[in-house]
């Protein structure tokens, strides 16, 4: 009991003081997931803590993700014309995104040799968490080692965006908006955010738009690419 | 008393979810619960008696701390460290590669679509400026 509070405490407090760095210097690197989580799993591993003791105070943190996930229909309210205005640019891209996301990752991992339960694992990376889990579940994978997946698609998304985008020289809200949800879900949502409530918008129908359709396309192709 | 408010937004967002996920497994859907809340949320907030302010302050809050809410599932990296040899690290790589051509070709795709379709509403505007 009081090692969860302790864990809930050093999480909170990791958190803000990540954000506090991030907010000084903005470094792609330095964006406050990667800075907490490092430092967490240094502190973990020191004092020989396993994952379930800090899940024991970390599930209460981790508890909050689903009414987060409910609330992203405010923004999406709040920005209704402007996503009706490019529904169809969203829709294509969404479509036609998921499928890339899907087969890039597929198709290297044959090409490469990975093994049939990783491949299975990892094929659902770009999809938030809850759906990649399920998904993984439905086609045989390892559901816990597809949330490392997605998790480092996620944060991957976060620091690699703001080069790609820069390099390609987009500034339209809707492209960094669609990039970042299709690319990385939730994590890439809170990048978005930084950009603005349009982006924000956007990037979190996209999320959602890229796992419904993931739930319904996964299965089908994994059936076509594997067995 | 502002976070008196926050505190039951978020209990009444969170309702939302538990009927998402009640749902959800009830008629054993694919769509996770949450998103099927979210969708649940969108509906009621198009209802002219539903107030916004009911749930504003709740989801920026959720909104603005999103990144403390996946930092427990992030952790869970510490239970792969076989992910740092051989075949693990060519796993990581392969994510970090299909992530990054996944953004490249789904930013540049809407780029090219949405700036069009503004394109388009400009020359609209325009043609009807210079009618009047």
């Amino acid at each position: 009991m009081a090692n969860s509070i302790l864990f809930i405490a050093i999480t909170i407090i990791l958190y803000l003081l990540a954000k506090k760095i991030y907010s000084q210097y903005s470094f792609p690197l330095l964006v406050p997931i990667t800075t907490s989580t490092f430092v967490i799993i240094l502190i973990l591993s020191n004092f020989h803590v396993s994952y379930e003791s800090y899940m024991n105070g970390g599930k209460w943190i981790h508890m909050m993700l689903g009414p987060a996930v409910v609330s992203f229909a405010y923004p999406l309210f709040e920005h209704k014309e402007r996503l009706k205005s490019h529904f169809l640019s969203i829709i294509i891209s969404v479509f036609t995104g998921t499928i890339i996301g899907f087969i890039s990752g597929v198709c290297l991992s044959i090409g490469l040799g990975l093994k049939q339960d990783v491949i299975l694992s990892l094929a659902a990376k770009s999809v938030t968490t809850p759906v990649a889990m399920s998904i993984t579940t439905i086609v045989g994978g390892i559901p816990s080692l597809t949330v490392v997946y997605v998790m480092i698609a996620g944060i991957s998304g976060a620091i690699f965006g703001p080069y790609i985008l820069t390099l390609l020289k987009i500034e339209h809200p809707v492209a960094i908006g669609v990039g970042y949800g299709l690319a990385s879900h939730g994590i890439g949502t809170v990048k978005a955010a930084e950009y603005g409530e349009v982006e924000q918008a956007i990037s979190s129908i996209t999320m959602t738009l890229s796992a419904i359709f993931a739930s319904l396309i996964c299965p089908f192709f994994i059936h076509i690419f594997i067995k | 008393m502002k976070y008196a408010y926050i505190f039951i937004q978020i209990g009444f967002l969170y309702c939302l979810n538990f009927i998402g996920i009640t749902i959800q497994n009830k008629f054993h859907l694919m769509i996770p619960g949450s998103i099927i809340g979210m969708f649940i949320l969108f509906a009621l907030l198009n209802i002219p008696l539903f107030k916004e302010k009911w749930i504003r302050e709740g989801s920026n809050f959720l909104n603005k701390h999103l990144t403390l809410f996946f930092i427990p599932a992030t952790v869970g990296i510490i239970q792969y460290s076989s992910l740092l040899n051989g075949s693990g690290l060519i796993s990581v790589l392969i994510v970090l590669i299909s992530t990054i051509v996944t953004m490249v070709f789904s930013a540049t795709l809407s780029y090219f679509l949405s700036s069009r379709k503004d394109q388009k509403k400009e020359q609209l505007i325009r043609s009807e400026l210079n009618g009047k």
